[in-house]
């Protein structure tokens, strides 16, 4: 079905979010908790948009609103403009040890505001718990609730289920999620692992719950399991020019 | 009369109120001792038998103690009193004068309850039967046409006949919503996706609010049908309740009324020989407010976090576990039977043109007769919190009036003719919620009060959007700010367009609502905020750091109640002499203010 957005008309799937079809068309609406194969979350409220369905007018979050019909959506109106100031305000306010958010605080010329804890970084987008979730390990979730609401491991200790893979410090936008590698050791989440080393060139690559669980995912099928990333592409590369020699 | 039907005309009833309000007051002994007096005697005429009943919504009476058929109410009973009301009463069909209602303004006494004026007004629907019955009894709800809708229902109309009569009715969504409950429905009826679920919501978390408890613990089986007959409208095969664990008396008495109702074949396969097949289960909530919100609550039955979700395709079609789901309040189930055996023709001449039918309040703060009423929709604020809350308590003025809970808005004087209904509420920057009130006098600072709220909010609020969590901490930040009085007047912008990007964007309507406090005050008290920014003074005398009490000698008798009530001896004066505070020693606690009878201190 055809929906207009900002004046450009694009053609639409049955159920899919305004984002997805916006993020397709190449409209580009701001959003801080959105990644494609997370799925919308509705939790930044960055992406909220107009929708005009009939005559119906109303703000909705991009992320999350199903597309079943013909509507009409702005991205940028001033009264969506103050909206998104004003999250980044709060944001920053919240955070702003974090130089992602100080950027987007100078972008959206934020007015002043008294800041809650100087060293803070985390914004509480949760893509590290979604992260987690999709790797399969679920170790950390949201805990408390209200201004108190932060990301940790059952109560803040050491969660038998983290294999520090580190997909949460990878996709944390801010760098709030710590990760020391030392000595052949890696820490994160209040526990310590033992790191594997690649045959090939020696080097630390991963921890060897992660080799465990990738083992267990795969069924067992894994190939080239002692090697790290850039030795295994390196290793790769070599067997497909055997191929193609042939 | 309507609240004698049910007890046997022939035998003599004493209902003693057993609602929370009068058991933290001791009715459980009232009820005892009446009992054991009643236990052996045989001096009565008639046979004469207690038993124990939900809240009868004037609490600050209680415990309550009526005598039927002779309609007789005793208020404030102790055990101690029981002899005498056997004595008197019971055996010589005499009154005990002083146990009696009496009026404060008036004086008078009155022998009923019904001819009080804060009976007088009310409209009783939904908690038609509470107080006259004894909760545990199904014998005791049936003989007040219990079930009856539901046997009306299943055996002579249709499934879409019962929702055309609910559509019919008017009723809106009690718990705050307002939404149509006929056409959620006839919604949830049209998914064919079955199975469909049905849903009590009974998180009732309201600071103040006790209208679905009284309704859980005094009427459990009213509920229970009104699901009944939704069930069976939309062919929903499971029910869930879900009640707040704290609420200890519901839990027990629901428990007893969904077992009775499955061992008379209310609940179970073939509800009354039809095909309608439906059990209910009991969810105790774990006292998270945001779970009150219908979404955050599925999660919650679910087993998830209670978070919820975007709604822009409703429960109805995608709720419970992904099922079509009709989820509504305590206080809209139990106007379900009424609607069905009156008739939605009946239901919809009481109310206003857009809101049908009456509401429950909890009507409570600075009024004199606090307590749960239910008028029909449309009465007035000024009906509702004069002549039936009899008033401001200890002949204060009236500021305002809070509606909706937490998040709703501060009414002012101005506005107290103002007919309450759904829409007026949101107009007036309020909302009808789930009907809390709280009524504030002139002793209140309104900047204190929506830093109040917010910080409720605050601990309230999921925290899973920014606009809800960091806004609210935000403006729970800044209204501290003015309390102390290092507000600038910036704050004011700032706080306002925050809050309307907390209403505009906030995941759900405890966040769409959350700044209401904050922009009705902003709206109708802004002189208070001006006053703690500009001039570093509470006018209402409660921030204590803008706060400076002193005695108005013109004034001052020096009757020296200030002097003994004041805990930090700050107060001194000869008798018959105008008394003095030091401000070196108050610590601004306002017994003086609040105990003088000639408004001789003031505020600087």
């Amino acid at each position: 079905m055809k929906v207009t957005i900002d004046g450009k008309k694009i053609e639409a799937k049955l159920g899919e979010t305004i984002l997805e079809a916006a993020v397709r068309a190449g409209v580009e609406i701001p959003n801080l908790c959105y990644i494609e194969a997370f799925g919308g979350q509705g939790v930044c409220r960055m992406c909220m948009v107009e929708v005009k369905d009939g005559e119906q007018k109303r703000l909705v979050a991009s992320c999350t609103y199903p597309i079943t019909g013909e509507i009409e959506v702005q991205t940028n109106t001033p009264e969506l403009q103050e909206i998104r100031r004003n999250i980044i305000t709060l944001l920053y306010r919240r955070a702003p040890n974090s130089d992602f958010m100080k950027k987007l605080y100078q972008e959206y010329v934020c007015p002043a505001v008294e800041v809650v804890d100087p060293a803070e970084k985390c914004i509480m987008c949760r893509l590290c718990v979604k992260a987690c979730e999709k790797v399969g390990a679920f170790a950390i979730s949201t805990i408390m609730r209200g201004t108190e609401k932060r990301v940790a491991t059952p109560f803040d200790e050491a969660s038998p289920s983290c294999i520090g893979c580190g997909a949460c410090a990878e996709i944390c936008p801010t760098g709030a999620i710590t990760v020391k590698e030392e000595n052949g050791k890696q820490e994160i989440w209040h526990k310590s692992f033992e790191m594997s080393r690649c045959e090939i060139c020696g080097n630390y690559y991963s921890t060897l719950p992660v080799k465990e669980h990738v083992k267990e995912q795969l069924d067992n099928e894994v190939s080239g399991e002692n090697l790290c990333p850039s030795c295994r592409r390196k290793k790769l590369a070599g067997d497909l020019a055997k191929f193609s020699i042939k | 009369m309507n609240q004698l039907k049910g007890n046997n005309p022939g035998r003599r009833t004493i209902l003693v109120c057993c609602g929370t309000g009068c058991l933290a007051n001791g009715s459980a002994a009232v009820y005892e001792a009446l009992c054991d007096a009643l236990k052996g005697n045989d001096k009565f005429e008639v046979e004469t038998l207690a038993k124990a009943t939900g809240c009868n919504g004037l609490c600050e009476k209680g415990p309550l103690v009526k005598i039927l058929p002779d309609d007789i109410t005793y208020c404030k009973v102790k055990a101690e009193d029981v002899p005498e009301i056997v004595e008197k009463t019971l055996q010589q069909g005499e009154l005990v004068q002083r146990l009696l209602f009496r009026d404060p303004a008036t004086k008078k006494y009155y022998k009923s309850h019904h001819e009080t004026n804060f009976y007088k007004k009310q409209h009783k629907l939904a908690l038609r039967n509470i107080g006259e019955i004894d909760p545990s009894s199904v014998q005791d709800y049936l003989d007040r046409d219990g079930y009856q809708a539901l046997e009306k229902a299943v055996k002579r109309m249709s499934p879409a006949e019962v929702i055309e009569e609910v559509l019919k009715s008017g009723l809106r969504g009690r718990g705050g919503g307002g939404f149509p409950t006929g056409l959620k429905w006839k919604a949830c009826a049209a998914v064919d996706n079955p199975p469909r679920y049905v849903i009590c919501n009974g998180d009732e978390g309201d600071p103040g609010a006790f209208m679905d408890r009284s309704i859980l613990e005094g009427d459990p089986h009213t509920v229970i049908e009104g699901m009944i007959i939704c069930a069976y409208a939309i062919s929903a095969s499971k029910g869930f309740i879900y009640v707040r664990d704290e609420y200890d008396l519901a839990v027990k008495n629901l428990t007893k009324a969904i077992e009775n109702a499955r061992e008379r074949g209310y609940l179970g396969k073939n509800i009354l020989d039809s095909e309608l097949s439906f059990d209910i289960e009991l969810v105790r909530g774990g006292g998270a407010f945001v779970c009150g919100e219908e979404t955050a609550l599925i999660n919650s039955i679910q087993g998830n976090v209670g978070e919820p979700w975007d709604k822009y395709v409703y429960p109805a079609e995608k709720g419970l576990w992904g099922q079509p789901t009709v989820i509504n309040n305590v206080e809209t189930w139990a106007n379900i039977p009424v609607i069905i055996n009156d008739g939605a023709a009946k239901f919809a001449s009481i109310g206003t043109e857009g809101s049908k039918g009456t509401k429950v309040f909890s009507l409570v703060g600075k009024v004199v007769n606090t307590g749960l009423v239910e008028v029909p929709m449309g009465t007035t604020l000024r009906e509702i919190i004069f002549d039936i809350g009899g008033g401001i308590q200890k002949g204060r003025q009236f500021k305002a009036v809070q509606t909706g809970g937490p998040s709703g808005g501060c009414i002012p004087e101005s506005l107290l003719d103002l007919p309450v209904d759904f829409d007026t509420l949101t107009q007036a920057g309020s909302m009808m919620g789930s009907g809390g009130m709280i009524v504030m006098d002139d002793r209140t600072c309104m900047v204190e009060v929506a830093r109040y709220y917010v910080n409720f909010l605050a601990e309230e609020s999921c925290g899973k959007c920014v606009p809800c969590r960091e806004g609210i901490s935000f403006l729970l930040e800044t209204l501290t700010r003015i309390c102390e009085g290092k507000g600038k007047l910036e704050d004011l912008d700032l706080l306002e367009s925050m809050s309307c990007t907390i209403q505009q964007a906030a995941l759900c309507a405890l966040g769409r609502t959350a700044p209401n406090p904050v922009l009705s005050t902003l709206k109708y008290f802004r002189d208070e905020y001006l006053e703690h920014i500009n001039n570093h003074r509470c006018p209402a005398g409660i921030c204590k750091e803008l706060t400076e009490f002193y005695v108005d000698e013109k004034l001052c008798t020096g009757c020296g109640r200030c002097r003994r009530n004041c805990p930090a001896d700050a107060i001194t004066g000869e008798k018959k002499k105008a008394h003095t505070i030091d401000p070196e020693k108050c610590i601004k606690c306002g017994e003086c203010i609040d105990n003088c009878k000639f408004q001789a201190v003031k505020v600087k």
